[in-house]
Formats: structure tokens, sequence, C-alpha cells
């Protein structure tokens, strides 16, 4: 393989000097994304700025064979954009919003735009993009397209992949194929599906179509509060049931209303509550009110102590930042923390919060829930000090039973956050061998040499040779 | 050739290890509603999923229900009614076809613009591979990014990766009221073009928006002239400001919701289906041009304005399509044309594959590597 100081050498002359980093000591950064516990070693990162920057930087690649990682803004939380020895290409350079097309209701950007820099200009337009995680003001559509991500309001509205109409992407090989079709229909096979959500190993888009949805006419966000998990719990089922779909229903357990309030998004949330949910619906002005008061009885006939509606955008927003700046306000307590991400069937859910709160006991650590519950999309997070290896096992392992607890219930082990390097073990736990050998075999027709993103997703030992096998290992 | 009958997934791989064995070729078939759609098979024999059927799975509070690939939309429907529930998938063809067929085939129908198409309601599958092994995307919940995307790669491949055995979607409340209304559209394309303007900010949020031409408005029972049809759904004042905002484009009319079923089975015995989709700002004009080919054919035209596309079904002439039409097809034009049903010998003629780029036919290699399953249905042996 060619030398690191050539490599570095070559992708200046195409990004110049200061778009190349080589020394350890500036790379030191790209050695973790947004989950504490992993830490890789690339070999160089490289910063295109323009489209032809990044095509000449992959097909450099390709042509010397050499691995890479591409990155958005490394906020991500499955140790996804992290691995030893690559080139990290890192995208966060790219941010032109190519177009915005109020009528088709469609945008073009480049992979590096930031989620909420897509909605702020489309504003004007009375049109938002509606994903949001909450990393929204930092994190990029690139890497929102790279994990298929979510956030609050895909309730109502859809994961990424609702939201992209097509992709042009460069393959690992440097080829560049057009995905998806954003002026009519897709005849074939569903490429733009099986591209958005494969963390980085299938390609990097150089350009994203997404769509812009309006403004709702009217929102209406309600704050409830119960003295029990489980009646916040029973309610959020009752809502789900209701036929009625909310905007965003979230739910936030003591622990995490403490931390939050505590900190300088404090939103007002009642600190003596065992939990709050957090619900929003939007649509049409007509017949909102009417819904706004079905959610507070169902809430009531919970067992809600109170159900307040927030008076104006102000207060709205300030409910929503105590939910979005939760992850921060928990920076507080400790010096790390793992948000953790996992779904169960949304009936499940008084009795895997338990479960978690038996977990977290018995393992002597602090668990803060902070989710997504109209989906079942729990997020149990876990303050802790990554020095300590006695505490660090611990949360380890009480992660791999929560993972186990939520599979058990008929769930999957990651809704919006990605498989990356942290979930690789726990793959096992929800597909078979088989099926995991055909995910492999997906990725190598999209990178047949691995060289995008290696050793995520898919547990390297799952990748045996599928074909030509002789007809007993078939059936294993 | 002999058709088998599986009624389980490890029966279904016997069925395909058996057909690699004899290098057989099979067609997959779910309750054989839909088989004229599709480029044509070569010869194999049936593997028909009828006895693969029964709801496996099913919660209301988790709003998901798993069934194996044969069980039909209608026992789906009545399950799922019982308890003020919906699947949104109601596919052009009508309720007797299988959830199976209708995952494999991604058929949309006239909801698919508001609530979703089959890539977006399914949330899990499994499927038997060419190469015999049962393979899982996804699962029984709904938000879920866990691997790679089997679901999506699967949904819509028309079983040339895998024959579909179990399906898991996602389902909805019944709306507390629903009315279907019916407006008069006009002909002439500058006042058309205004009124699919007009729908995207007066200010309603229907389930389906589809426009039907004058030849199936009679077929369907409806008064004379092209129509739109909308369905609109919510509590009783969202419903009410809703005719509100559509009577300011026209009289709105409440007609029987009965018109959804009867559109959904108009497709006519002997014809041939094309698709025609463009952007939203030119919708207009492919609408009018697929009214041209309606006309040409003595067929009949219905859109999705949610989806900008228009579905011209044009019944056959001695049992092909009539000399000027095809003249008409082969001039192409700006739209995306997607077809649906085709006398065999005119594939190759107007639209040979639909797996052009070495990703989709590695995919095709990947999961079916000794091209048995539906072996020309997306007209790869020409790619």
């Amino acid at each position: 393989m060619i030398d690191t100081a050539d490599l570095a050498d070559r992708l200046t002359s195409v990004v110049g000097e200061r778009g190349v980093l080589h020394r350890t000591s500036e790379l030191v950064v790209y050695r973790s994304d947004g989950l504490p516990g992993y830490s890789k070693q690339p070999r160089l990162a490289v910063f295109p700025r323009t489209r032809d920057e990044l095509i000449a930087i992959v097909r450099l690649l390709a042509s010397e064979r050499v691995p890479f990682v591409p990155r958005g803004a490394g906020t991500g939380l499955s140790g996804g954009a992290l691995a030893d020895d690559v080139v990290l290409i890192g995208l966060n350079r790219l941010t032109r919003i190519l177009s915005i097309d109020p009528v088709e209701r469609l945008a073009v950007v480049e992979p590096g735009v930031v989620n909420v820099a897509l909605t702020r200009a489309a504003t004007p337009y009375g049109l938002h993009y509606a994903p949001d995680p909450s990393s929204q003001a930092a994190c990029t559509i690139g890497g929102n397209v790279a994990e298929n991500a979510g956030g609050p309001h895909c309730l109502k509205y859809g994961v990424t992949l609702n939201h992209v109409r097509a992709i042009t992407a460069i393959l690992p090989d440097g080829e560049i194929v057009h995905l998806g079709n954003a002026e009519g229909e897709v005849d074939g096979y569903d490429l733009l599906g099986a591209f958005v959500g494969s963390e980085g190993c299938f390609g990097i888009a150089l350009d994203i179509t997404v769509r812009l949805s309006p403004n709702p006419q009217l929102v209406r966000t309600l704050l409830a509060d119960f003295t029990s998990v489980d009646a916040a719990a029973h309610a959020t089922s009752d809502i789900i049931a209701s036929g009625i779909v909310p905007a965003a229903l979230e739910m936030m357990d003591n622990a995490t209303i403490r931390a939050v309030e505590a900190s300088i998004y404090a939103a007002g949330y009642p600190t003596d509550a065992e939990a709050i949910l957090l619900i929003e619906l939007d649509g049409l002005a007509a017949g909102l009110e009417l819904d706004v008061a079905r959610m507070e009885a169902m809430c009531a006939a919970a067992g809600a102590r109170t159900v307040r509606v927030a008076r104006d955008e102000t207060e709205r927003a300030r409910l929503w930042q105590g939910r979005k700046k939760a992850f921060g306000a928990m920076g507080r307590i400790s010096s790390h923390l793992v948000v953790q991400d996992a779904v169960i069937p949304r009936t499940r859910l008084p009795e895997l919060l338990a479960t978690i709160r038996t977990i977290a006991e018995r393992q002597r650590i602090t668990v803060c829930n902070v989710f997504h519950a109209g989906d079942g999309n729990l997020h149990p997070n876990i303050g802790y000090d990554a020095n300590d290896p006695d505490e660090s096992a611990r949360v380890h392992v009480a992660m791999r039973e929560i993972m186990a607890a939520c599979v058990a219930a008929g769930g999957t082990i990651t809704g919006e956050h990605g498989i990356g390097l942290d979930k690789l073990d726990y793959m096992g736990l929800i597909f078979s061998p088989d099926s995991l050998a055909a995910m492999c075999r997906l990725r190598e027709v999209f990178d047949p040499d691995r060289r995008a993103n290696p050793g995520k997703v898919v547990p390297i030992h799952s990748c045996r040779e599928w074909h030509g096998a002789p007809r007993a290992t078939w059936s294993a | 050739m002999l058709a088998t009958h599986p009624t389980s997934t490890p029966e279904v791989q016997e069925i395909v290890r058996d057909a690699i064995a004899r290098r057989s070729p099979l067609r997959v078939v779910g309750r054989g509603t839909w088989l004229d759609a599709g480029r044509p098979v070569r010869d194999a024999a049936p593997v028909v999923l009828d006895r693969l059927s029964g709801i496996v799975d099913y919660t209301p509070g988790d709003l998901t229900l798993t069934a194996r690939a044969g069980t039909t939309l209608a026992e789906i429907a009545d399950a799922t009614r019982a308890h003020g529930q919906w699947l949104a998938l109601i596919p052009w063809g009508g309720d007797a076809g299988s959830l199976g067929a209708t995952a494999a085939t991604a058929t949309a129908g006239p909801v698919s613009g508001a609530l979703g198409a089959p890539r977006d309601v399914v949330i899990g599958l499994e499927t038997v591979t060419g190469a015999g092994d049962a393979v899982r995307g996804g699962g029984r919940v709904v938000k879920n990014v866990a691997g790679f995307d089997l679901t999506r790669l699967m949904v819509g491949a028309w079983g040339t990766l895998g024959i579909v055995t179990e399906v898991s979607v996602r389902l909805r409340g019944l709306p507390e009221r629903e009315v279907t209304v019916a407006l008069p559209l006009p002909n002439a394309l500058p006042a058309l073009a205004d009124v699919l303007t007009k729908l995207r900010t007066i200010g309603i949020v229907p389930l389906a928006l589809e426009m039907v031409s004058e030849t199936l408005a009679t077929r369907l029972g409806l008064a004379a002239g092209p129509a739109l049809l909308v369905r609109i759904a919510g509590n009783v004042e969202s419903v009410t400001a809703q005719r509100a905002a559509l009577a300011t484009i026209d009289e709105p009319v409440e007609i029987d919701d009965a018109v959804w079923s009867r559109l959904r089975t108009s497709d006519l015995l002997d014809c041939s289906i094309v698709r025609m989709s463009s952007s939203v700002g030119r919708f207009a004009e492919t609408w009018v041009a697929a009214q041209r080919l309606a006309a040409a054919t003595n067929g009949h035209v219905h859109a999705s304005v949610m989806r900008s596309a228009a579905r011209v079904v044009m019944p056959h002439t001695d049992g092909t399509l009539p000399a000027d039409a095809l003249a008409m097809l082969q001039a192409g034009g700006r739209d995306t044309r997607i077809w649906e049903r085709l006398p065999n010998d005119l594939w190759s003629v107007v639209a040979p594959s639909a797996v052009n780029h070495r990703l989709a036919t590695g995919v095709r290699a990947a999961f079916d590597p000794h091209h048995l399953l539906n072996p020309g249905i997306l007209g790869e042996d020409s790619a």
C-alpha cells in the first residue's frame, strides 16, 4: 500500500495544504464521534471543498486501494465515522444548498449542509425539512442519509429515507451513479432505499435531493406530567391507539427532568414529576383544538397531574429546547454519556421501562430516559466516568442486558443511530447468519473491496462465502 | 408446468433448492390476481403462495401487523377494521390480492401519495432467496435502522431477489370521519394547471386526490366530464373546513366512497397499462399527454395529484395496441414511463429492461445466483 507521506502529498495536490491533516495531534479530534468509548486512529484526514475535489479524492483512493471513512459533522452516536488506518474524508466543507424549488418542494444539497441550515433556507417559502435529529444544529444531511436519521417529528412525518427523492453518489471505485428520480417514479430495484442508511459503506453522496414540507397552519405543544412512569407509558399507548397521529410524542423521566432543570436549558418542567410527555399536534387550524382536547382528556384519564398547553411560540420553543438539549444537560452530571438507542413495540413500553430500571439498579448505574415514546424508540442514557474501568464494565453489561430485553420484547437494537461499531456485537441477536451474509453480499455489490467504512454494520465473520458453498451449509 | 403450494417457509426453501438442483426456473404467484402485470416470465413452474396464508402477529396497540405472504388484503382489512385500524395499502387490483404480492410489486394505490407507498409502509419481511436461504430484513417495529436495508431492496423487486414469505406492516387508526367528494375538472391546460396549483395552497390534507378522465368517470357512474375525486378525513371540524376550502375551486359533490373500490378494480381485462409521472410543474402537461394516449385506444386515465403520476389503461384491439397509440408511445415524452402491462411482444420494443446498471445486475446475481426467480420479469435477460 502507498505510504502515508506519499498519500498526503497526492491528496494535498488535490485539496491544498490546508485540506489535509496528517499530524497525530491534529487527528485527535477525528479519533471518535459523539459516542464515548471508541477511539480509532486514521492515517490522514482530508477535507474537499468542492464536488470535483471529492471525486478526485475517491478516485485517487480507489486507484491506490486505500480504505476510507466518510464523515459529516462527527455527531454520530454509534461509533460509525471512525476506523484505524483509513483516510477520513471530512464532508463538512461541502455546505452548498444547490437549489430550493418552492413549486416542486424540493431542495438539492451537498452532503455537508447542516440539517437546520436547510430548514432555515426554506423558511422564506413556508417550507421546512422534516427530519429533525436532536443534533440538527450541527449534524449534516449527508450524515443523516448515511444513518437514515430520525428525530422527534418522525412520528408523523417519517425518517430521512421518506424525504430523500434522489442521490448522486460516488461509489468506492470512483463511478458516479444516480439513484432515485426527483421527477417521477422509479422502475427496478430500490437502490436509493438500500443506499440510505448504509452508514457510509456503499459510497459517498455528492448531492442529495430532498423533499421540503409545507409548514403546518397551526402547532400546539402540550406538556403532561405524571407521578409514575407507568402512567405516562400508558398514556402514550392510549394516544397511539386513538388514531390521531401527533407530530411528536416524547417522554422524559425524572432523572432527565432534573438534569435539564439544573442546566441552562431549564424549560420549566416540574422537577417532582416521575415522567413528562411532550406532545405536539400540528396541521390544519380547523379541528386542531378538538384533537388537543382529546389529548388532554387521554392524559388525564391515564393519571396526568397537569396538562399544560404552551401559550405562545416562546413557551413552545422553551419546552422543546429542554428536550433537544437534554443530552447536553446530562453533561453536568457525569464526564461521559452513552446515548443509547433501541426500539420496542409500543405496548411494551411500561414493561421495558421497568426492566431497564431493574437492570440499572443491579449494575449500580444511573439511567436517564429521554426518548421518542410515540414510535417506541427508547434512548436509555447512561452517565459514567469512562476512565473508571469498573464502572465502564458495568455500563457495558447493562447496555447488553437492555438490548437483549428490547430484542426479547420483539424490538430492535437501533431506531435511528445506526450499528456502527457499537452495535456490531448485537447484530446476531436479531439477524440469522443467512440474513447477515445476505447483507454482506449487498455491500459487495456496491463495494467489492470493502474499502468504504470498513468493519461496520455487519460483523466480519458473517461475511462468509455465500454462493457455490456446499448445500449443507445453506441450511445451517 | 406443475404448480406447488407451499405452506411454510421451509417448504419454500425446499422448492427453491430443488429448483437449483434441476436448474428449473420458478414463477412466484401470490393469489394470482395480477399475473398479467410485468414482463413475460420464461417457462417456469409456479410457486403459489395461497396456502402460505394467515396473520402471524397483530397487537392492535402497536399498530403493526405481520402476516404470511399469501394473506389477502381483504382478510387484513377485516381483522384491522374490528379494532378501528386499517392498512393504508389499497393497491390497484382490489382486496383479493395478497400482501406478499403487494410488497413484491410495490403496487401503489390512491392513498399512497398521502400515506406512503409500500416501501414506506412495509417495516420488515422474510424472503427465500434464489440460493434457498431464508433471509429477514427489518422487523416488527415502526422505526429500525439495524443492518443494510434488505426490506427496501425486496419491496418492488418483483420476486427476483427472493420469494416473499412474510411481511410486517405499519397500520393506522381509522379517521374519525371520512368523506369523498367529486369536483369537475377543466379540460383546458391553463385552467387545469391553475386547479392543480390551488390544491396545494387552499389548506387541505386529503387522503387521496385522484383525477379521472371523462371515459373513466362514466365507467365509475359519475357525472359527465373529467373529475377530481377527493378523500378527506379528520375530525368533524377539519372535514367541514376542507370541504369549504375545496368549494373555493368548484362545488364539491359528496359521493359514495365505494367509488374507491370501483376505481381500484377498473382495469380492463385485455389492456396495456403505462404510468406517466413527472414533476409537479409539468404534471398538467403530462395529464393532457396521457389523455391523448387514452383517446387513441378508447381507454381511460386516472392520476394521483400528490404523486404527479398518471395511469393510462389502454384496451387492446385484436390482442395488441393500435398502431397509432404505439407510435405515440415510441415518440416518447418528457415524463417518466413505467409499464405495468403490455402484449408480450411489445416489451422489447418499448421497455426492454428495468435492470440497466451494474449495481442492479449485481444485486440480482447476489440474491438469485442461478437466475431462477421470475426470470425475465424485470427484463434482466436483455440487460
